[in-house]
């Protein structure tokens, strides 16, 4: 397979789906529009998004680096931008300081991390910008030769970079990849003895193997997920003349979506779990809870935004929205992006492990302390952290939503009304409801959750 | 043993059928004809196919079971030409079924039916009986696709409805009683359904078929219709969703 011309197709159906559903809701600020959009696709019709403008101009102006000359470690790490494809910039993260930098591009080791300390690391890397063609993967010059080393590097390694102008220090976000930090065109790269990861060069030597057995393979021999990224962003796997650069955070949802895939297809033969399982975490002012249901696979991540969070900034009401798919595959990209797929790996992490399956549903409450956008690692860790955490069990559906409620501030029937799975699951009938030619089976949810309307304004 | 001579369309009938629900079915073969008995992942449908040894060209059997991959016999339909017959055999020794089209032989190896669920089949009192033919299902289905994920089944005295209700659209499909096959309603019964699992298996039904629905209040549905020149029977239920807020 192609390694990416599928996901710049889908890419493209997204952005113009977006654009119809922009001119339906009619008013200008919508303030679900912010959420959907997550500064990606211009859907208030303006050429920079006013929320990640705002956040520019607080953050950190002053340049670290007063040259334009930089001698560092690299985590390892690589950025490839996503503006102007197919001539897109690729270059390295370059930090102005030496030794083991890592911890500042492995999202991995994140959690527990404040958000100050994640704007700290990556304020301090310098992300160097050299424009390519995005086939251009082997003949792009030295520069772009050692940003595929650094991209596949296993340790973090010293290099000098030469900038035509001084970095200009800023911190950029969007919703999918981590915050970069300061940047400056690159004409000159040089490095020392780059620590290649043998795995991912095995699979990078091998022009023959298609991309996603490329990525799978290297997941299931234990390489994380974001130095698996790093490598496919810079093209270093699939079909020798298919490579092609993909940006970074088209990269990001790509693997996490590849691998949520494959794992899907054991889940869905495993034998179910016995109980209902709720699993609980927090962190940067989000509440996570995650829902794992003894029934066929099903999945869906409900997110509710408090007024003044990143994605709700200008709205008074919280904001809440879900995706989620039955036991079929989805055919269409999800429409609250790529935290769908991080999310839907993550659980898929948990059931392949211990060989089940479950129906999921994750609930997320960002709350009025998030107010800088992190990146899907953000989903993709804390999913993670909470089904690591030991889970609460319950007999049924009604007691595991109770429970959900007591860690929750949104009542649980504005959730229910988001949800596809759960209105499923409380209102569509089984076959084996039947099983005795009595009446239906009552569902055991109706009328006994109490509303809590008034607690929903604060944030 | 295990050997049948069949029509390429009367498998793919029979293929169609089971695959709207599942991917791997328990073929029961016997001596007097063949049974699957289905239920898809989810539980809220299922499927029940009789066909006898009539329906089938040659047909030899003792009692066994054997689990089959749904998707491997599409490709080995694909591969049948008109008029060609198609050959299913059970290699005990290997475990595989032999088909054979034409002059190719296609082995696949059966699945471990220890891993496929034997359904229970519930026991149902459904008063209303509606008989119709499929064409004027899927026109109802048609109309209601693009307006809801449900679809109301009613039926009076007078006719059968089919319906749908979106959020800001509505859509209705009235069969008055002498545009029915036959009706036998005393008293309105009324039950809501999740229109996908509706429409694939209507859709699974050949045209011009006359399906039997049996119905009753927020209860299950029960659809029947014959197969196989009237060789095999196929009861499909599915089960209703309740709307109670």
């Amino acid at each position: 397979m192609d390694q990416n011309s599928g996901w710049q197709g889908r890419i493209k159906t997204i952005e113009k789906d977006f654009s119809t559903a922009a001119n339906e809701i009619k008013g200008g600020m919508n303030a679900q529009l912010c959420a959907y959009c997550k500064g990606s696709k211009k859907l208030c019709g303006k050429d920079r998004c006013p929320v990640l403008t705002k956040y520019y101009a607080q953050s950190k102006t002053q340049s670290m680096i007063n040259s334009t000359n930089i001698a560092g470690s690299s985590p390892p790490g690589v950025f490839v931008g996503r503006y102007g494809y197919p001539k897109v910039l690729v270059g390295p993260l370059v930090p102005a300081e030496t030794g083991d930098t890592m911890l500042y591009d492995t999202p991995e080791r994140w959690i527990g991390k404040s958000i100050e300390d994640i704007v700290d690391f990556r304020m301090k890397l310098v992300r160097g910008m050299k424009p390519v063609e995005v086939t251009n993967v082997e003949n792009g010059g030295r520069v772009i030769d050692i940003t595929r080393e650094l991209a596949m590097g296993s340790v973090s390694s010293d290099v000098e970079a030469t900038f035509t102008k001084k970095p200009r220090g800023r911190l950029t976000f969007n919703s999918e990849s981590q915050p970069y930090g300061p940047t400056a065109p690159i004409k000159g790269l040089d490095s020392g003895n780059i620590k290649i990861d043998q795995k991912i060069d095995k699979a990078y030597s091998d022009t023959d193997l298609l991309s996603k057995p490329a990525v799978i393979n290297l997941y299931k021999n234990g390489i994380m997920v974001s130095r698996i990224q790093k490598a496919f962003s810079v093209g270093a796997f699939g079909i020798g003349k298919n490579r092609k650069f993909v940006p970074t955070r088209w990269s990001i949802t790509a693997v996490d979506d590849m691998l949520g895939k494959d794992l899907m297809t054991n889940t869905k033969h495993a034998p179910f779990i016995n109980d209902f399982e709720v699993y609980w975490t927090e962190e940067l002012d989000n509440r996570w809870a995650v829902l794992m249901m003894p029934c066929s696979w099903r999945y869906e991540l409900i997110e509710a935004w408090y007024p003044n969070t990143v994605w709700n900034p200008y709205g008074r009401d919280v904001v809440i929205f879900s995706d989620y798919e039955f036991l079929k595959n989805r055919t269409t990209y999800a429409k609250i992006g790529g935290c769908y797929y991080s999310a839907r790996l993550a659980v898929n992490e948990n059931l392949t492990a211990r060989n089940r399956q479950a129906g999921c549903v994750i609930f997320r409450e960002a709350h009025a302390g998030y107010i800088m956008p992190v990146g899907v690692w953000n989903v993709r860790e804390n999913v993670r952290a909470a089904v690591r955490n030991k889970p609460r069990k319950f007999n049924n559906l009604k007691e595991s939503l109770d429970f959900i409620s007591t860690r929750m501030d949104i009542p649980m029937d504005r959730w229910i009304k988001t949800s596809g799975v759960l209105k499923d699951m409380l209102h569509q009938r089984r076959i084996e409801d039947f099983l005795t030619d009595d009446k239906p089976i009552e569902p055991d949810m109706d009328n006994t959750i109490e509303p809590n309307l008034e607690r929903e304004n604060e944030g | 043993m295990f050997k049948a001579k069949v029509k390429p369309e009367v498998l793919k009938e029979v293929i169609e059928i089971i695959a709207t629900l599942v991917d791997e079915a328990k073929f029961s073969v016997g001596k007097t004809g063949l049974v699957i008995k289905a239920v898809d992942p989810a539980h809220v449908a299922m499927v029940e196919l009789n066909i006898s040894k009539g329906g089938f060209e040659e047909y030899k059997a003792d009692d066994n079971e054997l689990g089959v991959d749904i998707d491997k016999v599409k490709e080995v339909l694909k591969l049948a030409k008109p008029g060609d017959e198609i050959t299913m055999e059970h290699d005990e020794e290997k475990s595989q079924m032999v088909f054979k089209v034409g002059n190719i032989t296609r082995r696949m190896s059966l699945v471990d039916t220890t891993g496929i669920s034997d359904p229970k089949v519930p026991n149902l009192t459904l008063p209303v009986i509606v008989s119709v033919r499929t064409q004027e299902l899927r026109q109802g289905i048609r109309a209601s696709e693009s307006v809801s994920d449900h679809i109301a089944l009613t039926a009076t005295p007078d006719g059968f409805e089919m319906a749908s209700e979106g959020d800001t659209d509505s859509v209705d499909l009235k069969l008055p009683k002498d545009l029915l096959e036959s009706l036998e309603c005393k008293e309105e019964v009324r039950s809501l359904f999740p229109l996908d699992y509706f429409s694939n298996m209507i859709k699974a039904i050949s045209t011009g078929t006359a399906v039997t629905m049996r119905m009753g209040n927020d209860y299950p549905v029960k659809i029947e219709f014959s197969i196989a020149d009237g060789k095999g029977e196929v009861t499909y239920l599915l089960a209703p969703r309740i709307e109670s807020d």
